[in-house]
């Protein structure tokens, strides 16, 4: 699954570890989902599409699209 | 922001920077005292145990099995409080682990059984070494030591 994770986080100048602490996950977990290595769960994903105030669809999506 | 402290695998690997006493004494202490009692009971004082009353020697066995009991109630609750990569990577790392013990033990035991190790040790001195390794001292070392190669393993896949 594609992501667009680091560049929002970017866009907000937040470390993988502040982004980690928001979510409530390991930094470990933010650098394995966006370098695509990690799916994260459904609960995630709506999690972090709510920290950044986007529709879940605009941040994931599936490698072919 | 979150405050909840999220429990890590390193929390229990001796020499890893994330390495707490404490929690590793949490999750592992009733995997230590099981290992211990059963360091004892079957392989340091075996000949002596062996002529205990049935009632005996059935309390060191139960004893040994309520500990494990309770390893994997806390091993449980250590799990539950990882997020949900380390949660996979842990459970993928057990996994792992109980297999390949069970299939090593039993590879062993069945070996042993067939005469194997006594063909190989067998002395004049010791005619009849028993070489078996299903016990519980045994069985979780070797399971300590497969968790740390399928923790490494599975781990990798997410750096």
């Amino acid at each position: 699954m594609k992501n667009k994770l680091r560049e929002l986080r970017a866009a907000r100048e937040w470390s993988q570890s502040c982004l980690a602490d928001k979510l409530g996950v390991s930094r470990q977990t933010i650098n394995a989902i966006e370098t695509e290595k990690y799916d994260p769960s459904l609960p995630l994903a709506f999690k972090v599409a709510r920290l950044f105030n986007k529709p879940i669809e605009e941040i994931f999506s599936e490698n072919g699209d | 922001m979150m405050n909840q402290k999220l429990n890590v695998p390193g929390e229990i690997f001796l020499g890893n920077k994330e390495y707490s006493w404490r929690m590793d004494w949490n999750v592992n202490g009733w995997l230590f005292v099981a290992t211990l009692i059963s360091a004892f009971a079957d392989i340091i004082f075996q000949n002596s145990v062996k002529h205990w009353p049935l009632g005996c020697r059935v309390g060191v066995v139960l004893a040994q099995f309520g500990a494990i009991l309770l390893w994997i109630r806390g091993l449980r609750q250590w799990i539950a409080g990882m997020d949900e990569l380390h949660r996979r990577i842990t459970i993928s790392a057990v996994f792992f682990a109980i297999s390949a013990t069970f299939f090593c033990v039993m590879l062993w035991h069945r070996l042993d059984v067939e005469g194997l190790f006594q063909a190989w040790f067998s002395t004049k001195k010791h005619p009849n070494p028993s070489w078996d390794i299903v016990t519980v001292g045994h069985t979780f070392l070797i399971l300590t030591g497969f968790y740390f190669v399928g923790h490494s393993i599975f781990n990798r896949s997410y750096k």
